[in-house]
């Protein structure tokens, strides 16, 4: 098991993977922070004071999390980030699906209502990240360090 | 792992995040501004508006099944409103007005048109009779529909319940697309269905 999760091609494919979709879900949510903001709202989780702060500020944090993971710069650093976005986001919908709520995620803008399937491809990813935060990956990376 | 490099992250997405929203002719404010789905002002608000509705017969759609007798008679149970509402006759929407199910009723007998945004799953198995499926997720091709509308026409859009939100987002796509008059159904299929109002199955 130790040895798929450390093997390098791995590693890089899952790093490219996360890469793409955050910054895919970033760019989509910068561009229309007003149905991010809605998305949140929709979840009923949080008082409206903050929840303009968070799309606001979250689709950049995703944004360059994803772009930085891309090139392979500080692979663990922005994996970790990652990663709690997802433990998050996974708490959020599982919360929601309990609730009986009948919502949009926000995951990618429209078109994506919250499920299961939503929580396993939240869980894919942050066995990926998992990886990546424990074991690295610097095929292709920019950084020469180390 | 550096824990530092990850502050340094987070702090500059923050900083570029804020700042990109300041500078964006389309940013948010950075308090959001609650959603009035304020019912006991928007009643008055609809009142207004059936007052208006019924008034001008020409925006009315064709196919109304409903009677001339009934709408006199609404009509008269309404102008004792009317007094106070006369200013506010000519004033438009300015955005999607939020109603419960009593006002939805009354619209539906008045042949007004139901939007349904669910998905066309939940609409095949039941929706409210005569309501088109427009889901809010759905395709592009299920909004070709709305270029047979007219601008004019009165719309209420509703999804599953009060906890849904689609027929909030249908509700303010229409309006942004220019249709001044559009209604959402707060209460939605679950309410309509307690009621025991009129429904259809399948694809009609």
């Amino acid at each position: 098991m130790k040895k798929i999760f450390s093997n390098e091609y791995f590693l890089f494919i899952a790093r490219i993977v996360i890469a793409f979709v955050f910054i895919y879900a970033g760019a989509e949510k910068i561009s229309d922070p007003k149905s991010f903001s809605q998305a949140i709202y929709n979840y009923r989780l949080f008082p409206s004071e903050i929840i303009n702060l968070f799309a606001i500020t979250i689709p950049w944090l995703e944004l360059i999390a994803g772009i930085l993971l891309l090139f392979g710069i500080c692979v663990k650093e922005n994996s970790a980030i990652i990663g709690t976005l997802l433990i998050i986001f996974i708490i959020l919908i599982v919360i929601s699906l309990i609730r009986g709520l009948d919502i949009n995620c926000g995951c990618f803008g429209k078109g994506s209502p919250i499920g299961w399937r939503k929580i396993g491809e939240n869980l894919l990813m942050l066995i990926f990240c998992l990886a990546l935060v424990a074991f690295d990956s610097v095929k292709f990376s920019l950084t020469i360090n180390k | 792992m550096d824990k530092k490099k990850i502050l340094y992250i987070i702090f500059f997405s923050i900083i570029i995040g804020f700042t990109y929203n300041f500078l964006n002719p389309n940013g948010i404010p950075l308090i959001r501004e609650e959603r009035k789905l304020n019912f006991a002002e928007d009643d008055a608000v609809n009142l207004d508006s059936s007052l208006t509705f019924q008034n001008i017969p020409d925006i009315l759609p064709n196919k109304n099944d409903f009677s001339e007798k009934d709408n006199k008679k609404e009509n008269d149970s309404l102008i004792n409103h009317s007094t106070k509402s006369k200013s506010s006759i000519t004033v438009p929407f300015t955005k999607p007005l939020a109603i419960k199910i009593d006002k939805a009723y009354q619209l539906y007998k008045q042949g007004v048109k139901f939007i349904d945004a669910r998905m066309p799953e939940e609409y095949t198995e039941g929706h409210i009779k005569g309501a088109i499926n427009i889901p809010f997720d759905g395709d592009e091709s299920y909004r070709n529909i709305l270029n047979s509308f007219s601008k004019d026409e009165i719309l209420v859009t509703y999804c599953s319940g009060t906890e849904c939100d689609l027929s909030i987002l249908l509700g303010e796509e229409l309006f942004e697309k220019g249709f001044k008059r559009v209604y959402i159904f707060f209460g939605g299929w679950n309410d309509w269905v307690e009621r025991n109002y009129p429904i259809s199955k399948g694809k009609e």
